[in-house]
C-alpha cells in the first residue's frame, strides 16, 4: 500500500535529484559568480559615473557614458580598427587553415610533424611572439634589413609600425600566423568526419579534386565553418596583446583596438562607467554579428 | 535549552574572534609594504637589510615587502580601493599621490604630530608633490630630475661641441643625425618629456591656479617648442616609440650607439654604465627663461584603510626610511636622496658621481601639477603633441584642441 509519505518522497525525488544537483551546482556557481554576476554588475555600472574609490558614492548618469563612448573619436577609431582586424584575419585564417588541413589530410607519411609545426605558434606565448614580430617589423628590424640591405627594394627603412594601417597590418599578420594552427586542427577533425563513400561515389562519377572539394568537402564541414567563423570573430574583438606589444596603441592612439582603449580608460583614467558602457556596446556588436552569421547559414541551408 | 546554549556559545566565539583581531600596541603587527624598488640595481637587497634593521629596533613589527612594477602598483591600488585589499605602506611615483587621493584611500599624514619635524629633514620641492590644498598625503622617498645625457663618442665623431643653450641642443641633434645615427630620443610626448623645453622657454601647461589651459598649453611659446620638435622629427633627428612605435627603444638605442642625446633621469646612468656607453651628462642647457627640468621621484604613502596601530607603526617605518642612514644606503644603489643631510654625505656622492649635476638641476626643477585628473590631462597632451610632432595635425590646431579638452576635464 502506498502511504502519503511515500508519495511525498517520490515527488521530492523527482523534483530534486540530489546527484544531479551536486554535479550541476559547482559549475553553475562558478559561472554565476565569475561570468553572469560581473556581466550584470557591468551593465549596472554603465549607467553610473562609477567611482572605485574607498567609500565613494557613484552618481547615476543615465546614458551619458554611452553618449561619451559614441562621441569619442578614439573609441570610434578603435571600433573601426577592430573591424578591420576581423575582416582581414578571420577569412585569412580560415582559408589558410583549411588549405593546410586539406593538404595534411591528404598526406600519408609525416602528417604529425606538419601538424606539430603548424600548431606550434598556437601554443607559444602571445607576448613572446608579439615581441618577435616587433623585432621583425621595427625600423631597424629583420624585414627592413631584407628590403633595404639584401634585396635593395627600398633605399630607406620602411616605418611599418609608424603609421596606423601598416602597424595594423603587422598585427593582422601576427594574428593570422598564430591562428592558422588552431583552424587547421579544427578543420582536420571535421575533414576526417566527412563520409568516405561520398568521395568514392564522386570518383565513379569522374569528379576532379576541385569539384570534390566544393561539392563534397565544403558542404560537409559547413557546421564547423560556422563555428570557426563565430569563434574567430569573437576572438578578433578580444585582440589585445598584439597591439599592446607591437605599438601600445601609438602613435597618438591611432592603432588602438576596443580592448586596448577600454583598458586605457579603465586603468589610466579610472573611467569605469565609460569602460562598462563601451564593453556593453562591444557585446552588442558581437551578438549582432553572431545572429547575422547564424541566420546567414540557415538561409543558405534552405537554398 | 539547546537554543540557549547555542546562542551563548556563538556569543563567546564571536567575542573571542573579535578580541583576537584587535591590534594593540606591543602586540605583533605585520605591515604590508608595496613598492617598486628595482631588484636588478640591488635596491631590493638594500631594502631587505633596512627592513631587518627596522625590525630589530621594533620587535613587534614585521614588514612584508611586495614588489610590483609601476602599472601593477597603480592597478592594484585602483582595485584595492574597491575591494579593501590595500597595503599599509606604498612607495611609488609622485604622480600617484593625486590619483590615489582621488580614490579616497590615502591617509592625511600631516595629521601626525611629528610630520613637520620629519618633513623638515627632506627637500621641500620633492615633498611638495604630496601637498594637496594645505594637507600632505605622503612624504618624499627619493627624488630625481632629468639631465641631458650625451654620447661622447658620437659628439666627437660628428665634431659637435657640448651644447650650452637649448637652441644648440636642437642644432646639434640635426648635425649628429648622420651615418645612420639619430641626434635625439624622446620616448614619450607627455609633460614629463616636453615640459622641460616648454618651461625653459617661459611657457606653462596650466594657469597657476589650475583653472584653465587656454593661453598656456596653446600659447605661442608651446607652439614654437612643438614646431621645433616637429621639424626635428621630420628631419629624422628625433625618434621615440610613442611617436613611432617602430623606433628603437631608448635603452636599446643607447646601448647600440644609435642615439646621441637624451634628457633623462638617474636610471640612464645605470643602464649606460651596464652597456659600457661612453657618456657624460650636464643640466639641461638653458632656454630663453633658464634651465627648468621636471621633478620626478617617489613618495611614501599610508592608507586610511589600515588599523590605527598599523598606521602608527607604518609612520615609524616611513620616518626610518627618510632618515639619513636609510637614504645614504639607498643612494649607494642609485636612489637620489631627499634627506638633506644624506645629499651632502660623502658616501652618497661617491656612489652617485652625477649627484652634483642632478643637484644643480633639482634646484630649478619644476613639479607637474598635483591635481587628481593630472594623468588624464597628461594623456591628452601626449596624444595631441604626438599628432603635432608626427605631422598628422597642424601644431596650433592640435594645441588648441588640447586646451579645449583639458578645460573640459578641469571643469568635470
Amino acid at each position: 500500500m502506498i502511504t502519503i509519505a511515500d508519495k511525498i518522497i517520490k515527488k521530492t525525488k523527482r523534483r530534486l535529484d540530489w546527484r544531479a544537483l551536486v554535479i550541476f551546482l559547482p559549475g553553475f556557481l562558478f559561472v554565476f559568480i565569475f561570468t553572469f554576476y560581473p556581466m550584470a554588475k557591468m551593465l549596472v555600472m554603465s549607467f553610473f559615473d562609477w567611482k572605485i574609490g574607498f567609500n565613494q558614492v557613484s552618481p547615476f548618469v543615465g546614458f551619458k557614458n554611452y553618449i561619451d563612448v559614441l562621441s569619442d573619436p578614439i573609441a570610434r577609431l578603435s571600433i573601426v580598427n577592430t573591424f578591420a582586424y576581423a575582416f582581414v584575419t578571420v577569412p585569412l585564417q580560415i582559408v589558410i587553415g583549411l588549405l593546410v588541413a586539406v593538404l595534411i589530410n591528404g598526406i600519408v607519411k609525416g602528417s604529425v610533424g606538419f601538424r606539430l609545426g603548424y600548431y606550434f605558434p598556437v601554443i607559444s606565448s602571445w607576448v613572446v611572439v608579439a615581441l618577435l614580430f616587433r623585432y621583425i617589423f621595427s625600423n631597424f628590424g629583420l624585414l627592413n634589413y631584407f628590403l633595404v640591405d639584401i634585396l635593395h627594394l627600398s633605399s630607406e627603412p620602411i616605418g611599418w609600425l609608424s603609421s596606423r594601417w601598416s602597424a595594423l597590418f603587422a598585427a593582422m599578420m601576427l594574428g593570422v600566423w598564430k591562428g592558422v594552427g588552431w583552424n587547421m586542427v579544427v578543420f582536420l577533425a571535421a575533414l576526417q568526419a566527412v563520409p568516405k563513400d561520398q568521395y568514392e561515389a564522386a570518383d565513379i562519377d569522374g569528379a576532379n579534386r576541385i569539384q570534390k572539394f566544393f561539392m563534397i568537402t565544403l558542404p560537409n564541414i559547413r557546421g564547423t565553418m560556422l563555428f570557426v567563423i563565430i569563434m574567430l570573430s569573437i576572438g578578433a574583438f578580444n585582440t589585445y596583446t598584439p597591439i599592446t606589444v607591437l605599438t601600445g596603441g601609438n602613435p597618438a592612439h591611432q592603432t588602438e583596438v576596443v580592448l586596448t582603449w577600454m583598458y586605457f580608460k579603465t586603468f589610466n583614467a579610472f573611467k569605469m562607467g565609460y569602460s562598462a558602457a563601451f564593453s556593453v556596446i562591444v557585446a552588442i556588436i558581437i551578438i549582432l554579428i553572431t545572429i547575422t552569421l547564424f541566420s546567414l547559414s540557415k538561409w543558405k541551408r534552405r537554398d | 535549552m539547546f537554543k540557549k546554549l547555542l546562542v551563548v556559545s556563538l556569543f563567546l566565539f564571536t567575542s573571542l574572534v573579535l578580541i583576537g583581531c584587535t591590534d594593540k600596541t606591543g602586540e605583533a603587527i605585520t605591515l604590508e609594504f608595496w613598492h617598486n624598488y628595482s631588484a636588478s640595481d640591488g635596491q631590493v637587497a638594500v631594502l631587505e637589510t633596512l627592513i631587518d634593521e627596522f625590525e630589530a629596533e621594533n620587535e613587534n613589527v614585521t614588514i612584508h615587502p611586495v614588489y610590483m612594477e609601476w602599472q601593477a602598483l597603480k592597478d592594484s591600488v585602483a582595485l584595492g580601493a574597491n575591494t579593501g585589499v590595500l597595503p599599509d605602506i606604498l612607495r611609488g611615483d609622485i604622480a600617484f599621490v593625486p590619483q590615489f587621493q582621488s580614490l579616497n584611500v590615502l591617509l592625511k599624514v600631516s595629521d601626525f604630530d611629528d610630520y613637520e619635524t620629519a618633513a623638515a629633514k627632506v627637500l621641500t620641492a620633492p615633498n611638495s608633490s604630496n601637498k594637496m590644498g594645505t594637507d600632505y598625503y605622503g612624504i618624499a622617498s627619493n627624488t630625481n630630475t632629468k639631465i641631458l645625457f650625451y654620447n661622447k663618442t658620437l659628439l666627437q665623431n660628428a665634431g659637435v661641441s657640448v651644447p650650452t643653450t637649448l637652441d644648440q641642443v636642437w642644432t646639434a641633434s640635426q648635425t649628429l643625425t648622420t651615418g645612420g645615427k639619430i641626434g635625439y630620443v624622446e620616448p614619450w610626448t607627455g609633460i614629463w618629456n616636453v615640459g622641460p623645453y616648454i618651461w625653459s622657454n617661459g611657457g606653462d601647461v596650466l594657469a597657476p591656479d589650475y583653472s584653465t589651459a587656454t593661453g598656456y598649453i596653446n600659447s605661442s611659446i608651446v607652439v614654437d617648442v612643438i614646431t621645433t620638435l616637429k621639424n626635428l622629427y621630420a628631419a629624422g633627428a628625433l625618434a621615440g616609440p610613442s611617436m613611432d612605435p617602430g623606433a628603437v627603444g631608448d635603452t636599446d638605442g643607447w646601448a647600440s650607439g644609435l642615439y646621441a642625446m637624451q634628457l633623462d633621469g638617474p636610471w640612464r646612468a645605470a643602464s649606460n654604465n651596464a652597456a659600457n656607453v661612453n657618456y657624460e651628462a650636464i643640466p639641461l642647457p638653458a632656454g630663453s627663461a633658464g634651465s627648468v627640468s621636471v621633478l620626478g621621484g617617489e613618495n611614501f604613502m599610508l592608507f586610511k584603510t589600515s588599523a590605527v596601530a598599523k598606521q602608527e607603526a607604518a609612520w615609524e617605518f616611513v620616518k626610518f626610511m627618510t632618515d639619513k642612514h636609510a637614504q645614504v644606503e639607498m643612494a649607494k644603489v642609485g636612489q637620489m636622496p631627499v634627506n638633506i643631510e644624506a645629499l651632502a654625505d660623502a658616501e652618497a656622492i661617491a656612489a652617485m658621481p652625477l649627484l652634483p649635476v642632478f643637484a644643480t638641476a633639482l634646484a630649478t626643477a619644476k613639479a607637474r601639477p598635483v591635481i587628481a585628473s593630472w594623468s588624464e590631462i597628461e594623456n591628452v597632451i601626449a596624444t595631441k603633441v604626438a599628432l603635432a610632432i608626427t605631422g598628422q595635425k597642424d601644431v596650433q590646431v592640435a594645441m588648441d584642441e588640447c586646451a579645449t579638452e583639458i578645460n573640459a576635464i578641469l571643469a568635470d
